[in-house]
């Protein structure tokens, strides 16, 4: 029960960042590998709000929030506009770039020690013989009424018609009158802010260094094309299936003879899902394309 | 003198990895961001042998085997996968080489590095060692010309320019990426090999992020698939790389700007190259 309530945690974070990217990823067609530092920079500026100018919690999450969003906007600006449209594989080279200099950034600002928006003892319950905190139980409700909302203004919204019209077609979209283009830079945006809210719960769950932000890139990503590109809701599960095979990779006494040391957590996943994906490239959930 | 002869030693380790990575990057259009993790796992079958065993023809021929195993991984998943999703992954499989390397002490020593790598009794000084990786490194670097210039070369640049058409007229993807990816697997045994045995001592953080950048960065600036271009841009930014550190600032703030100088050049190189870097297929 324990494993499965570390999963939940674990694959609600993943699932906030992985979902953004998914829709991204179904609108432009591109791979963002800056994204780790988007969400570094999003917990280290919460933190520098709460701890360095002494701002209320409430109001430093804003503020990581605001300039992750500003971050993320800057970054389709310059490193992702100007390329995609040439090539939609030139973005993945220009973000790379940006993850060296943001990296750079964190570490002259930052410094690599570790920092935790909130090192105050946390309180930890017990539910059904499981031990739980109580950042951890608003971030599993967080994400389950994004969830909430997104499907609601996805199904139910002309704006969420809009965005699965452009997720569809871009150029069949732009003839009915949608402005897929305002569009594209408004989901990249949305997926920043996702991603920084990401980084702000890892500051006041763990702590945040440097080093963090490549795993968390290729995992978002894995989760993304297991899920079937560009499939929002198949990349969310996926998020929760990675975070589980984690679990249960290190958690479980396979064949009542030996655990699997703790180091190889997060590769264990990732191995099973290069495994699964040579199997099925197309991933989980793959919808067939629209052609006319 | 020293520093001259260290710079020859840093470009002559650096040009067989690079005119390897860029027969799949620049060349093939091949999206592979594992380069390190090839590196990581050829370097450390060469050296753990090496060091264990003090025999240099098994190590070798043990790096040869990993060069091969590993490659031909890679290549499998490059014909499985589609381009990005390949990009996404390869560094997938890196991490979990580097998490292998670092979590399987007994072998590797983990984070703690494999130090006494013995170099070969004739090479002991800094000046015989830099003629031998000099004069090896140019000979490999001679054999790739002919490796670009041959049908290997041509048909890379079919399949990057139309799959389906370079398949029509008999080119077999597999085998081409295989040998392809292979090539670049024994690169690495010499990058290896000269790298580490000048410095006799080698460390998981040497297979890091910024090492697989510096390659995209340096096959970007030389114009992606060309000989020439990868070898003046090895030169010229492996000089920049190394000249970096006499910059006169703190060491903490060494490698921050030693990253952004890189990052604002890869940048400015995609910027630059942004027509030719991935272009569009030829339609008919």
């Amino acid at each position: 029960m324990q494993l499965l309530a570390n999963a939940l945690i674990a694959g609600s974070l993943a699932a906030l960042i992985a979902g953004g990217l998914a829709l991204v990823y179904g609108t432009l067609g591109v791979f963002n590998l800056a994204l780790g530092q988007m969400v570094l920079i999003g917990g280290y500026v919460t933190w520098w709000f709460h701890q360095s100018l002494g701002l209320p919690l409430a109001v430093s999450i804003i503020g990581g929030i605001a300039v992750g969003s500003i971050v993320s906007w800057l970054t389709f600006e310059i490193f992702v506009d100007p390329f995609y449209k040439r090539h939609r594989f030139l973005p993945l080279v220009t973000t790379i770039a940006l993850s060296m200099i943001l990296d750079a950034i964190i570490l002259l600002l930052f410094e690599e020690r570790p920092k935790s928006i909130w090192p105050e003892q946390k309180n930890m319950f017990d539910v059904m013989g499981v031990r739980i905190g109580q950042e951890h139980i608003l971030l599993i409700l967080i994400t389950f009424l994004l969830l909430i909302t997104f499907a609601y203004i996805m199904h139910s919204t002309s704006f969420g018609r809009k965005i699965r019209a452009v997720v569809q077609d871009d150029h069949a979209a732009m003839s009915v009158g949608i402005r897929a283009y305002a569009m594209h830079r408004l989901i990249f945006v949305m997926s920043g802010m996702l991603a920084t809210c990401g980084g702000i719960f890892i500051g006041i769950d763990q702590n945040l260094t440097p080093v963090l932000a490549f795993p968390i890139t290729i995992k978002a990503y894995a989760a993304v094309i297991a899920g079937g590109r560009g499939n929002f809701w198949g990349a969310i599960i996926c998020a929760y299936l990675i975070a589980l095979l984690e679990q249960f990779a290190v958690g479980v006494k396979w064949f009542g003879a030996f655990y699997i040391p703790a180091g190889y957590q997060q590769s264990v996943a990732l191995v099973f899902i290069i495994f699964f994906l040579l199997y099925k490239p197309t991933g989980l959930f793959a919808g067939r394309a629209r052609i006319s | 003198m020293d520093f001259f002869l260290h710079i020859l030693i840093s470009i002559g380790h650096w040009l067989p990895t690079i005119l390897g990575y860029n027969l799949i990057f620049g060349k093939g259009k091949i999206l592979h961001f594992g380069p390190m993790g090839v590196s990581a796992a050829v370097g450390y079958s060469l050296l753990v042998t090496l060091t264990r065993t003090g025999n240099l023809p098994l190590a070798i021929a043990a790096s040869i085997v990993m060069a091969i195993v590993i490659s031909t991984f890679f290549s499998w998943l490059s014909l499985r996968l589609e381009s990005d999703a390949m990009g996404v992954m390869s560094l997938a499989v890196y991490l979990a080489i580097i998490a292998v390397i670092l979590n399987w002490p007994s072998i590797t020593r983990g984070a703690l590095g494999i130090r006494n790598i013995p170099r070969l009794p004739f090479m002991e000084s800094i000046e015989m060692f830099a003629l031998v990786i000099c004069a090896s490194s140019a000979l490999i670097t001679f054999g790739f010309y002919f490796i670009y210039k041959s049908s290997l070369g041509r048909q890379l640049e079919a399949l990057a320019d139309n799959k389906e058409h370079a398949q029509a007229v008999g080119v077999n993807q597999a085998l081409v990426y295989t040998i392809a990816f292979i090539v670049l697997g024994l690169a690495n045994i010499f990058g290896n090999y000269s790298a580490y045995t000048y410095i006799r001592y080698m460390h998981p953080n040497d297979f890091s992020f910024v090492a697989l950048i510096f390659s995209v960065m340096v096959v970007v600036a030389g114009k992606p698939g060309s000989y020439k271009g990868a070898i003046i841009a090895t030169v010229l930014l492996v000089t920049l790389k190394e000249a970096i550190r006499f910059i006169p600032i703190g060491a903490e703030f060494l490698g921050p700007l030693r990253l952004m100088i890189f990052g604002f050049i890869l940048f400015a190189a995609v910027w630059w190259r942004r027509d030719s870097l991935f272009p569009h297929q030829r339609k008919i």
